[in-house]
């Protein structure tokens, strides 16, 4: 290839300036809110005065890394946040893939649409809903309790016990996100030749096993795609969930980074100890995302970028 | 998805074949009937009286019917002040989100710009990687933008992933039309507010109602940056009130009075500050399906 002349790049940068113009708003915005920040990270490294400001703070290298990692705290906060994702994988990740199978399978078109509407629609409530229609559920007057009444169980306190936090989060997830999740599959699903079926029918396959040898083969990639995805937000942790669900007396399993560090920073101002765990935080889930897509554009040839 | 299809195959079946659909209706109901009974058993407990609900008598229907409660929490001043907050942020975020976003996503769709990879790279890599809570929050007070209305919808203004949306949606418009307005000697901006924007409006809509779906229900940015009563949220005003219920002894100081259970405040508060979004639901549900497809994968 011919390298580009160099005055014919500026002719074309120069026909086009308004366009250049267009996005500068854009770019100052993303600059300013987005990549400021990031150089704001350098404050991991110093100890940072809120009134002295980074100029005039001092630098003291990796003393805050040193603090972080041999806290007991923030190695528990992360164990935690490694546990909540992990079982979000387990228990979480396969339902979606489950309910697009299901629905897939019926075929009165008015009981489809109307799950449908149901299921989707927790989606768009926010976590603080979320959070209060979960306690209304778990309180010790709640359904859950009730129903553990009728086959003769004691009521259980949900809500002030630590062991209970973290299942209570992952089902709170799949109650909001696991219909709505399942959209994925199901486009997935309706882009698998019709023609497929027909010849399973011929040679006489049934319902379940055109389900096991068509459909689900059919979404393979889908499925690899997203469990790959979901790979790169484990230290993600879901803040706003935690927030608004979890109190003092269930820190020991429900705190995750994000909380930590919110408490760690804007609680007790330990901001610049704060950073450094943020920063920790953002190099692991960059590494994560950066390769799950590489493994997924490998993979199944498809990615994010 | 063909139904003439599904309908051919559905003829002949075996008894395993009905006993699996019929595992999968009932499978599919319960699953729907999980996710509707907390809202029926919210709005029952909203006009139930107080002994019933502190008993947790109320399962389906109001127990000792009453509207008492929601006519005091529709004229708490404090839920007023929060919805007006969040009716403020949403209507201002959606805008200049949306204007923004499809600033950027167009001029980023044109294949001609120079260096356009580059700067959509410049984009894409905020969306892996970002500074964190602490720096963005040491930036908000330098702008002097704590507890501020600005400071709930500024600082993520600029969503990559609804620009992504729309930049495809520019992507996947005529190029001719663009080339004929050139000819008639428009200008960019020109050409992009009065011929390229409407072409894409079923996008907008959808972004839009994404975006304002997620800054109605944003309290991060609130917890992070606001202290002012003045200036909460309507999610964070609800938090309040929903640790209020779980434990009413607890620091919140509550502008209720004690006729009303925790527990009908709280249930009435989460109707109203659902409301919006649930009459939003059904424009939004038009278009979910595009928003979840579109920009998020590349085959």
């Amino acid at each position: 290839m011919k390298a580009p002349n160099p005055n014919r790049t500026w002719l074309a940068i120069r026909r086009d300036w308004d366009l250049y113009l267009m996005l500068l708003v854009p770019m100052c915005l993303l600059a300013l809110f987005k990549y400021v920040p990031m150089g704001g990270l350098v404050m991991a490294f110093q100890d940072y005065d809120i009134f002295g400001g980074f100029f005039e703070s001092p630098m003291v290298g990796l003393k805050n890394f040193q603090e972080l990692f041999s806290a007991r705290e923030f190695l528990s906060v992360l164990w935690n946040t490694l546990c909540i994702s992990w079982y979000k994988i387990l228990f979480f990740f396969p339902v979606p893939i489950l309910v697009a199978l299901m629905l897939n399978e019926i075929t009165c078109s008015w009981y489809k649409r109307t799950v449908q509407t149901i299921v989707y629609m927790p989606h768009f409530l926010s976590w603080v809903v979320v959070a209060g229609l979960a306690f209304d559920m778990l309180s010790s007057t709640g359904a859950v309790n009730r129903m553990l009444g009728l086959v003769g169980c004691k009521p259980v306190n949900f809500l002030m016990d630590a062991s209970k936090f973290q299942p209570i989060v992952v089902l709170s997830a799949i109650w909001k996100e696991a219909g709505y999740s399942a959209i994925v599959y199901l486009a997935a699903i309706s882009a698998i030749d019709p023609a497929l079926y027909e010849a399973a029918v011929m040679d006489g396959a049934g319902k379940l096993k055109q389900m096991l040898y068509i459909t689900l083969p059919g979404i393979v990639p889908t499925i690899v795609m997203m469990l790959l995805l979901r790979v790169g937000t484990v230290m993600d942790g879901n803040v706003e969930q935690i927030m608004a669900m979890y109190n003092p007396t269930v820190y020991e399993t429900g705190d995750v980074i994000g909380t930590y560090i919110y408490r760690m920073g804007l609680g007790n101002m330990r901001y610049s100890f704060a950073a450094a765990a943020g920063l920790f935080n953002s190099v692991v889930s960059f590494t994560l995302v950066f390769f799950s897509n590489l493994a997924s554009r490998k993979l199944v040839h498809r990615s994010l970028w | 998805m063909k139904p003439a299809i599904t309908k051919k195959r559905a003829i002949r079946r075996s008894p395993g074949e009905r006993a699996l659909a019929v595992a999968v209706y009932l499978i599919l109901g319960l699953f729907s009937l999980s996710t509707l009974y907390p809202f029926v058993n919210i709005i029952a407990k909203a006009f139930s009286g107080y002994t019933p609900n502190v008993t947790g008598a109320v399962v389906l229907w109001p127990v000792e019917f009453q509207t008492g409660t929601f006519m005091r929490v529709l004229t708490n001043p404090q839920f007023f002040t929060s919805f007006w907050v969040s009716v403020r942020v949403t209507v201002l975020g959606t805008g200049l989100s949306l204007f923004f976003s499809s600033l950027a996503g167009y001029v980023l769709s044109r294949e001609r710009l120079k260096g356009r990879s580059f700067l959509t790279a410049c984009f894409v890599f905020t969306m892996m990687f970002s500074g964190g809570m602490i720096p963005n929050y040491i930036l908000v007070r330098s702008l002097h933008m704590l507890d501020t209305l600005w400071s709930l919808f500024l600082p993520n203004v600029i969503n990559v992933y609804n620009m992504l949306i729309i930049k495809t949606a520019f992507e996947g418009t005529p190029p001719a039309l663009e080339e004929s307005a050139k000819v008639d000697g428009a200008s960019n901006p020109r050409i992009f507010l009065s011929i390229m924007f409407p072409m894409i409006a079923p996008s907008v809509a959808a972004v839009s109602l994404f975006l304002a779906v997620g800054y109605w229900n944003e309290y991060w940015s609130a917890i992070l940056y606001i202290t002012k009563n003045g200036l909460k949220p309507i999610q964070l005003y609800l938090l309040d009130v929903v640790n209020y219920a779980s434990d009413p002894l607890s620091g919140t100081e509550s502008t209720f009075a004690f006729q009303d259970a925790p527990e009908g405040i709280k249930s009435a508060t989460i109707i109203v500050a659902t409301l919006p979004i649930l009459a939003l639901y059904p424009f939004v549900q038009k278009y979910f399906v595009k928003g979840v497809m579109i920009g998020s994968v590349k085959e």
